[in-house]
């Protein structure tokens, strides 16, 4: 869904030259819960959650839901009501194995009271009936499309994970291309899932991302490979590398939380990526590496999809093609947790 | 039916194929014109619909409220609403092209929210354009329509006129669903922006949650409302839009009925006569078998046939009437009702069907009474009498008949419109016909005693001869009658019309100079800064600001017009009718709003404006002949303080002692720019009105003039038919001693004699038939009422060449009669 | 059979004048007779009467058994169509029917509109001394030849009973001469009854009797010429 973002940012670049976005600079130390509202003066910002659930017979499928919000420099002075200056446009999907492909929705609307916004207070970004809210600690999940409707509510279990520099995550070897970037990983879910016309209590382990930044991709980049993972002794794991036209890495980073909760910031040199099986997409002849090694300072971990095809073809709306979805993670040929994995910029070029 | 026997009757169709052909032409010509009449306007309106049910959409639900719009803080309101799956607001304007007469329906959109509801509006970014291209505010998306008629191409800068400014738009891509139509996109926060309607939405289109019934979500979503704001079903505005010119399609397909009716009495003449004609030759094919029904049933497929080849004839005919037209005078016939659309002629089969039959029972009906005389005449007297025209059966004279008519056709008159249309209007005007055709032998006997006073043999020959068969007056004359009284009716009422027109032109239009700034809803208008530069214009002694909006009085009904205008406390600068009343919060009602929505000077009435409802008091009604739909007068201050809009559209100029309205026109344009303002002198805007006037009535002049030829065609045919008939009669007369020019005057004599009483008739009942048209036919159709008007010498010369024409006619008729030998006549049968 | 009893009738309603008082008649088939009589006397009106053309005031009219007072007006018309043949002074030769279609005309009226009617009336033409006219039209015909095709009109369909109204009153006597024997022969060959009415004791002379109506009778007439 980053993609996703990536594509408008591409579309709306050419045309706000005249709006001066905030630079993301080292030395910010992101406060929580102050930082946890919107900073609306930044060019993009999103809260992404992410996460496995296990409804009453059994069956685990993965989630997630995506609120971001963009300000397109667009119509800022004298706004009115349908002002695009702020938009909002959330995603949502379910990967289910037994539809074999993911199950996916979204909403998008220029921010305007209760229509659609982002809360600068607290965690609370809505368009429509859809939301993600916190409210006493712990967070609400809302979503509904065609194929399924779900209402989550997420309970944080440790403190947040400060990314990078203490929130300031570098995206490339210019420290002008970089976000303010924590997570929440080792959320409890409990909630409720309607899907196949039946509603299914169901609980898991879900992952939240607050991110915002001026100058995401770096040039020369093509997309980028992301893994948030929730490890089941405690620990937690966030790694990403810019990858080039070829797939080569450009950069590269991560966050490892250990099972007793200290956090570790991994360099460029500590993080890796290694292909371990290729899948081609029916749909779009994409080839994407579904199953990665991935190295990450001393562990060293297998990542195998929960079902291979769960690639989001949005060429009809958005253009965006990428593939996002739910794994599970070895170690040791043995599972050590659960976590979600992104993978942009194979199926067209993006270009800053 | 033998078929066997056709050549028996079907034959004499043949054998007088002059009169055959005359009544063929004029039963298709009355079909033509009522298959174009219908043809056009079926494919005007298909064309209206279709763009407006393209402009609508998906939607379940629309919401829509004035012209200049209604809050929108409504949206918010209505799309969280749980009966709502989906909404998608609308900012139309009227847009007016910089420096050019033309405009542009230009529709502000927001993009999140077409694809669910109006997806064929959903602009498309031209190559290399990002998909966000949509939301800047100096973009717009064309039509391929509007691209063409613009003469633009992707990248071109189109420029409207904002305010009194020019805008500059990049045309930044297409709306390929758009196509047929002349539409431009935009985002709806550029048009608020631009076109100074921050915080207005002009409509709402909703699609309710499924399983939801429309009943239910209108039930639920009523109560949100604001003042002068309604939820319809798409159907229902486009009803409301198509309603508007059915009034106009209905009176111009009733005239041409008239001019089928009047085809359907020529029809009558030649057959009654052909029956006359052929009395012994009926008598004897009764005599030798041939039973009573049969013969009338073979003699009303005579007329049938006329009407079957009349209809195709005509049907054909009216296509390429409706071809022809379409090009020279679009899809409303000139009147205005559908611009900016390009109909296409479309082949209509029920259409077809319809004309065609009621061409045959036009030819069946002229073809009833004859029959039925034929067949109820003994045969041993036919066969003994031999073959003169005596006694046509159905020619008694009836005044009480007449009179009766009269009382009905009086009744009709009272009965109110059904679904806009005047039935009992329509239903007084035939009545009026019949108890015209009723009096005719009457008047005929009453003008042929005017004659007693000559004494020439030819003279009182012919008076004899009326005297004695009076059913020759109503073959005759009928023809006349019904023309005449059409062409009558129709010169009353549009010499009212016009005279009305024009005298509502100088009461509306006092001042000396106009300035407009554009229509309402649109995207040129005065704000305070420009009203003051305008009113301060050297030579301007007065400025009086015009704003037009529209509010919604009820669902049920199209926007009325609201005209803020600064008018005196007795409104005496309208063109008032009727009572009026004093009161401190007046506003004044055109006749429609009165008609259509049953107020009446006293009355409180409840204006919505800005959204909250205020109450007024009907002060008096005026006449208007611009808006179908109704309008209502309001002070402009006392507008202006509830509405806080500032704006005008218009101005009115009063000059100032020795100023010339070219003068200020010229500072004016050096002032503001020549290409924002439009200017113009009084007269010329009656001028142009009137001209649009006759254009409008082009169409109906054509008719009457139709429905006069087929008239004298009926004279002549009878007179034609009547002279074969009577070469015996002829013969003798000649026999006895009278000259050919005594045959010749006595001819001419009954002519006039049946023309005059036909046209006295047809003045009769033509005034009478133009009364219903103006206090009946109008008010309830277009709902405003005229001054009467009579063209005394137009109608007196009128009348006066159709009795000269139809003594000529009856003379020429004649003639070929007289030339037979009279001996050879004489010998042949006595 | 023919037969004719009482036949009255009065115009001008009650206190009229009555032109037929109590006549009688009785002809047998195959008989031509002719009736004779001043003008005014009645002999149309007699004419009328056994024709269905006109009700009597009283007495009966029957041609076979059937006594016309039963039919109605319908049942009148569908009678002349089958028993009757009628030759008129006027000829009444349809101007814009062909020769052949105007002898065709009673077979049409039958419901007879096959090839066989054209044939029918073809064979009369010949009878007539018309062989091969069939497509001529009317107007080319002098009046001897009009009542010629008027015979064969009459005859065309076998009727029972043929009335002839002054036949020959538009004819030269020449022609008079030859229609009337013509008639004879062709009513004779038909073996139908024949009824000729005339004022002209020449025309009279054709007839195998000769009866005067006088107004209350009809009184056979010795041939003294």
């Amino acid at each position: 869904m980053r993609a996703l973002l990536c594509v408008l940012l591409l579309l709306v670049a050419p045309l706000v030259r005249a709006v001066d976005y905030p630079p993301v600079l080292p030395g910010r130390t992101i406060e929580l819960p102050a930082d946890s509202g919107a900073h609306p003066d930044f060019r993009t910002e999103w809260w992404y959650v992410t996460g496995w659930i296990k409804d009453e017979t059994g069956a685990e499928r993965g989630f997630q839901i995506t609120f971001f919000r963009v300000r397109s420099g667009i119509g800022e002075d004298a706004p009115g009501r349908f002002s695009p200056a702020q938009l909002i446009l959330a995603h949502a999907a379910v990967a289910d194995a037994k539809h074999g492909r993911l199950l996916h929705a979204q909403r998008s609307a220029r921010a305007s009271g209760a229509l659609a916004g982002a809360a600068r207070d607290r965690t609370h970004a809505w368009v429509g009936n859809w939301r993600l809210e916190e409210a006493d600690g712990s967070y609400v999940a809302e979503a509904n499309g065609q194929d399924f409707a779900y209402r989550l509510e997420l309970t944080p279990t440790q403190p947040a994970m400060l990314n990078g520099d203490k929130g300031f995550s570098q995206k490339a070897p210019d420290p002008a291309n970089a976000s303010y970037y924590y997570s929440r990983p080792q959320l409890a879910v409990r909630g409720t899932l309607s899907i196949d016309g039946r509603e299914h209590a169901v609980s898991g382990k879900a992952w939240l991302d607050q991110e915002w930044s001026s100058e995401y991709m770096p040039a020369g980049a093509s997309g980028w490979d992301w893994i948030g993972v929730n490890l089941d002794d405690g620990g937690a794991l966030m790694a990403f590398r810019m990858h080039d036209r070829t797939g080569d890495a450009l950069w590269s980073a991560g966050t490892l939380r250990d099972a007793m909760g200290r956090d570790r910031a991994l360099d460029r040199e500590a993080v890796s990526f290694t292909p371990l099986r290729r899948w081609r997409s029916p749909r779009t002849n994409v080839e994407y590496v579904v199953a990665w090694r991935v190295r990450a300072g001393d562990r060293e971990l297998e990542l195998r999809p929960l079902m291979d095809d769960q690639e989001l073809d949005s060429r009809r709306s958005t253009g965006a093609i990428y593939w996002e979805g739910a794994v599970r993670v070895f170690e040791g040929g043995r599972e050590v947790g659960r976590g979600y994995l992104e993978m942009t910029g194979y199926a067209q070029r993006l270009e800053m | 039916m033998r078929r066997a026997l056709a050549p028996v009757f079907l034959g004499s169709l043949g054998a007088r194929r002059l009169t055959t052909l005359l009544s063929i032409l004029a039963i298709a010509l009355g079909i033509a014109l009522g298959v174009a009449v219908q043809v056009i306007h079926d494919a005007a309106l298909d064309e209206f619909d279709h763009g407006m049910r393209t402009l609508s959409g998906e939607a379940d639900l629309q919401i829509v409220g004035p012209r200049g719009g209604f809050d929108d803080a409504l949206f918010e309101t209505v799309a969280l609403r749980p009966e709502v799956a989906a909404a998608s607001p609308l900012l139309e304007v009227d847009a007016r092209l910089f420096g050019d007469e033309r405009s542009l329906r230009l529709i502000g959109v927001d993009v999140f929210r077409l694809g669910e509801v109006q997806p064929a509006l959903m602009p498309q970014p031209g190559e290399g354009q990002g998909r966000l291209v949509t939301l800047t505010p100096d973009s717009v998306f064309l039509s391929p329509g509007a691209m063409q008629a613009l003469g633009l191409a992707l990248g071109g800068t189109l420029t409207l006129q904002a305010g009194l400014e020019p805008l500059a738009l990049k045309v930044a891509g297409g709306v390929p669903g758009m196509a047929g139509q002349q539409v431009a996109v935009m985002d709806i926060d550029a048009v608020q922006r631009h076109f100074g309607l921050r915080g207005r939405l002009s409509r709402i289109d909703l699609r309710l949650r499924e399983g939801l019934g429309l009943a239910a979500g209108r039930e639920a979503l009523a109560p949100l409302m604001p003042a002068g704001v309604q939820l319809l079903a798409p159907e229902t505005a486009r009803a409301q839009a198509a309603g508007l010119s059915r009034s106009y399609r209905v009176n111009l397909t009733m005239l041409a009925v008239i001019a089928l009716v009047t085809g359907g009495f020529l029809v009558f003449s030649t057959q009654a006569l052909s029956v006359v004609r052929r009395r012994t030759e009926f008598a004897f094919l009764r005599a030798i078998g041939l039973a009573r029904g049969e013969l009338m049933r073979w003699l009303l497929a005579e007329g049938a046939i006329v009407g079957v080849v009349g209809g195709l004839a005509g049907v054909a005919l009216g296509y390429g009437l409706a071809a022809a037209a379409l090009k020279l005078l679009g899809g409303d016939l000139g009147a205005g009702y559908f611009a900016g659309i390009s109909p296409r002629l479309a082949f209509e089969p029920a259409v077809a069907a319809v004309f065609l039959v009621l061409g045959v029972l036009a030819g069946m009906a002229g073809a009833w009474l004859p029959a039925r005389e034929a067949a109820e005449v003994s045969p041993a007297l036919a066969l003994k009498a031999g073959g003169d025209a005596t006694g046509l059966a159905g020619a008694r004279r009836h005044p009480g008949w007449a009179v009766g008519a009269a009382a009905l056709a009086a009744v009709a008159c009272l009965a109110p419109a059904w679904q806009g249309i005047p039935v009992g209007g329509y239903v007084a005007v035939a009545l009026l016909l019949a108890a015209g055709v009723f009096v005719l032998p009457q008047l005929a006997a009453n003008l042929s005693a005017l004659l007693a006073p000559l004494r020439a043999v030819p003279i009182a020959l012919a008076r004899a001869r009326l005297a004695a068969v009076p059913g020759h007056v109503v073959v005759a004359g009928a023809g006349v009658l019904a023309s005449a009284a059409l062409a009558v009716a129709m010169a009353i009422m549009v010499a009212s019309f016009r005279d009305s027109v024009d005298d509502w032109l100088a009461r509306i239009l006092p001042a000396e100079l106009y300035v407009r700034g554009a229509r309402a809803g649109s995207s040129g208008y005065f704000d305070a800064a420009a009203q003051a530069r305008i009113a301060g214009t050297p030579g301007v002694a007065r400025a009086d600001f015009i704003r037009h909006d529209t509010v919604r009085l009820s669902a049920d009904h199209p926007p009325v017009m609201l005209i803020a205008r600064s008018l005196s406390p007795d409104g005496r600068e309208l063109p008032l009718v009727g009572r009026q009343v004093k009161t401190s919060s007046p506003v004044w009602i055109s006749e429609a709003v009165a008609d259509l929505f049953g107020y009446a000077p006293g009355d409180t009435l409840r204006l919505p404006l800005a959204g909250s409802p205020h109450d007024f008091v009907v002060a008096g009604v005026w006449r208007d002949y611009a808006r179908q739909s109704g309008a209502i007068m309001i002070p402009i201050e006392r507008y202006r303080a509830l509405s806080g809009d500032p704006l005008a559209n218009d101005a009115a100029l009063h000059l100032a002692d020795g100023e010339t309205a070219s003068a200020v026109a010229a500072r004016l344009r050096e002032r503001f720019g020549a290409q924002t303002l439009e200017l113009a002198q009084a007269g010329e805007i009656r001028a142009v009105s009137l001209r649009i006037f006759d254009r409008t009535f082009a169409v109906t002049y054509l008719l009457e003039a139709v429905a006069v030829v087929i008239g004298l065609f009926g004279v002549a045919a009878s007179f034609a038919a009547l002279a074969a008939a009577r070469r015996r009669e002829f013969g003798m007369l000649r026999h006895i001693g009278l000259t050919r020019r005594q045959v010749g005057l006595m001819l001419a004599t009954e002519g006039a004699l049946t023309a005059g009483a036909g046209a006295l008739g047809g003045l009769a009942v033509g005034g009478a038939i133009s009364l219903v048209l103006i206090e009946v036919v109008n008010r309830q159709s277009f709902h405003w009422s005229m001054d009467i008007r009579i063209p005394f010498a137009s109608l007196a010369i009128f009348c006066l060449t159709l009795v000269l024409l139809a003594a000529l006619a009856a003379v020429l008729a004649g003639r070929q009669a007289m030339r037979q030998e009279a001996v050879m006549a004489v010998k042949e049968d006595w | 059979m023919l037969e004719l009893s009482q036949l009255t009738r009065r115009f001008g309603g009650p206190g009229g004048r009555t032109v037929l008082d109590r006549v009688d008649l009785r002809l047998e088939a195959g008989e031509y007779v002719a009736i004779v009589g001043e003008s005014g006397v009645g002999k149309s009106t007699l004419l009328n009467l056994v024709a269905g053309l006109d009700r009597p005031d009283g007495g009966t009219v029957k041609l076979s058994g059937t006594d016309l007072s039963t039919l109605d007006d319908d049942g009148l018309t569908r009678w002349r169509r089958d028993r009757l043949g009628f030759v008129f002074q006027a000829f009444h030769v349809l101007p814009h029917l062909t020769l052949a279609q105007n002898v065709a005309l009673p077979l049409w009226l039958q419901g007879q509109q096959d090839a066989s009617s054209m044939r029918a009336a073809s064979e009369m033409l010949a009878a007539v001394g018309l062989a091969g006219r069939e497509a001529g039209w009317p107007r080319e015909l002098s009046g001897g030849e009009l009542q010629r095709v008027a015979i064969a009109r009459a005859l065309v369909h076998k009727p029972r009973l043929v009335l002839a109204d002054e036949p020959t009153g538009n004819l030269d006597p020449h022609r008079a001469g030859q229609v009337l024997a013509l008639l004879r022969e062709r009513v004779r060959a038909a073996g139908a009854i024949g009824i000729l009415v005339t004022h002209s004791h020449e025309a009279a002379a054709t007839a195998d009797r000769v009866l005067r109506l006088t107004g209350d009778a009809l009184v056979p007439v010795t041939n003294t010429q």
